[in-house]
């Protein structure tokens, strides 16, 4: 038995699915908001702030709110597809399926990752004509998005299975990743902040992410950009090994 | 079919369940149980007596303390993947996955459980039929009546071709012509090998369709035999009779 089986095929079209047939919903809001982003910020704001670490504003802003865009996607991808699954437990089929818990735990992770990587990808496309961004390595970049995706994503499937009620999933994304995200040099270069900011921002898991989708896309990062790639890609290891212990241990799922 | 297949395996044994809750409550108490394959199993009893629970520690959704369960003399636990494909659960409460349509429902659940494509469209076309289903198949489930909501709960279960099915209260709610019809279905399954454990409140419903019965109470089996036997030992003349004697209801003394 494989882990890329038909059950779990199964499973991770069944994810697609949930988020393309109501792509409107899922895909189109995303995307409007980011252009919003880089109207406000970048086309009217940016045009007074003229550069930051030799790189025009909206340039630099932009591989931000792509990874800002990705992230919720992805969270919310496979927050609300798991969070829902159980809540009327039609998750039950999944769980009573030959399916292996780590193969279900990456089917939902998986899915959540697509949808990510699709908004992201969509803000840097429609986002480029505004900033004439040219991607300085873009299989860096594909992997610095992937790795990103897949840890929000992972991330999700935790919340999904342990969320209790449907605000438990939005105070996570409102109270906790919205503000590390906005605090995460989305909008400016750390190199910016007085110095006690500066070395909090280090413990900001989201700091890391934006500068290594930066110095993927620009070439221009705060930090050294190899270090930044690994600690991108142990950090999706590690989320997706704690929504792994979550789906095989939580009572929630199998009480 | 199967009995001779497997040379008199049971096609369940359970052995020693207990499951408590984290509230204290024992749910499951030393229950042991063996259904012999080709069975028509009746499981009755009040509510919270744990037949749900016992169901759900068989397919891997409760986790019993202890204890061990065989699926065709296989391990539940260790061989998990072998025993949920020869298991197919009709839960008691409809719990279809609402962003699909009818006929999607029953590939994505073949699919889980591995049934190759073309059998699996093969499979949900004479589950369609059968379930008077075809005009419905394109149609998202949450949009279906109650009843309609049953019978694709039903066809799901048999969608993976399963040898034993668990059937947990599948009639309550529906209506007598649908009743009649998955009774007479249900007889069919069974007189085909299909090994049927069905959890139900309505006696008429055990003592119509099943051939044996286990009356469960306070998380232990009570009672447990043939239709005729179990009447005889309790001097009754209804399986109705039997279950209030055996529950501890004086009402019919």
């Amino acid at each position: 038995m494989t882990l890329f089986d038909r059950p779990f095929r199964t499973l991770l079209s069944r994810e697609i699915l949930r988020f393309t047939r109501v792509w409107m919903q899922t895909i189109v809001p995303s995307l409007l908001t980011s252009l919003l982003y880089v109207i406000v910020f970048g086309l009217a704001l940016g045009s007074r702030i003229r550069e930051v670490n030799g790189v025009p504003y909206l340039e630099f802003i932009l591989p931000g709110i792509a990874m800002m865009t990705l992230i919720t996607g992805a969270y919310m991808n496979s927050s609300w597809s798991v969070f829902d699954a159980k809540r009327e437990r039609y998750i039950d089929e999944v769980l009573i399926s030959p399916m292996s818990d780590f193969q279900i735990t990456l089917a939902y992770t998986l899915g959540g990752t697509l949808r990510g990587i699709i908004v992201g990808a969509g803000v840097l496309v429609l986002g480029a004509p505004f900033a004439g961004v040219e991607v300085a390595h873009p299989l860096l970049l594909l992997f610095a998005g992937l790795c990103v995706s897949f840890t929000f994503a992972a991330l999700g499937v935790l919340v999904g299975v342990l969320a209790t009620r449907i605000e438990h999933i939005s105070f996570l994304m409102n109270v906790i990743l919205q503000p590390l995200t906005f605090l995460g040099g989305v909008f400016y270069s750390v190199e910016m902040l007085p110095e006690a900011l500066r070395v909090g921002t280090l413990f900001n898991p989201i700091f890391h992410m934006v500068d290594a989708t930066r110095y993927a896309t620009l070439q221009v990062s705060d930090l050294v950009p190899y270090p930044t790639f690994a600690a991108v890609f142990f950090l999706a290891l590690a989320a997706f090994g704690a929504a792994w212990w979550v789906v095989s241990r939580s009572k929630r799922l199998r009480y | 079919m199967i009995n001779g297949e497997r040379n008199g395996v049971p096609a369940l044994q359970v052995k020693n369940l207990t499951k408590t809750y984290a509230n204290g409550v024992v749910a499951l108490n030393d229950v042991s149980l063996e259904i012999p394959a080709g069975r028509f199993f009746g499981l009755l009893g009040p509510n919270g007596a744990g037949k749900t629970t016992l169901i759900n520690s068989i397919v891997g959704l409760a986790r019993p303390d202890s204890g061990e369960v065989k699926v065709f003399g296989r391990d539940a636990h260790r061989d998990y993947r072998y025993a949920r494909r020869m298991i197919g659960v009709s839960a008691q409460e409809v719990n279809l996955d609402k962003f699909l349509t009818v006929e999607e429902v029953l590939l994505y659940h073949a699919g889980y459980f591995g049934v190759p494509r073309d059998k699996a469209r093969e499979r949900a076309e004479e589950l369609l039929d059968r379930f008077a289903l075809q005009e419905k198949r394109r149609q998202r489930v949450n949009t279906l009546s109650g009843g309609m909501k049953r019978r694709v709960l039903f066809a799901q279960a048999l969608m993976h071709d399963p040898e034993i099915l668990f059937l947990d209260e599948p009639t309550a709610g529906v209506d007598i012509e649908l009743r009649y019809r998955l009774w007479g279905y249900i007889r069919e399954l069974n007189r085909g090998g299909l090994t049927i454990l069905l959890t139900t409140h309505y006696l008429e419903e055990a003592e119509e369709l099943c051939e044996e019965v286990a009356i469960i109470s306070g998380g232990e089996i009570a009672a447990r035999g043939a239709n005729g036997e179990l009447k005889e030992r309790y001097g009754a003349r209804t399986l109705e009779e039997v279950y209030l004697k055996v529950v501890g209801n004086d009402l019919v003394r």
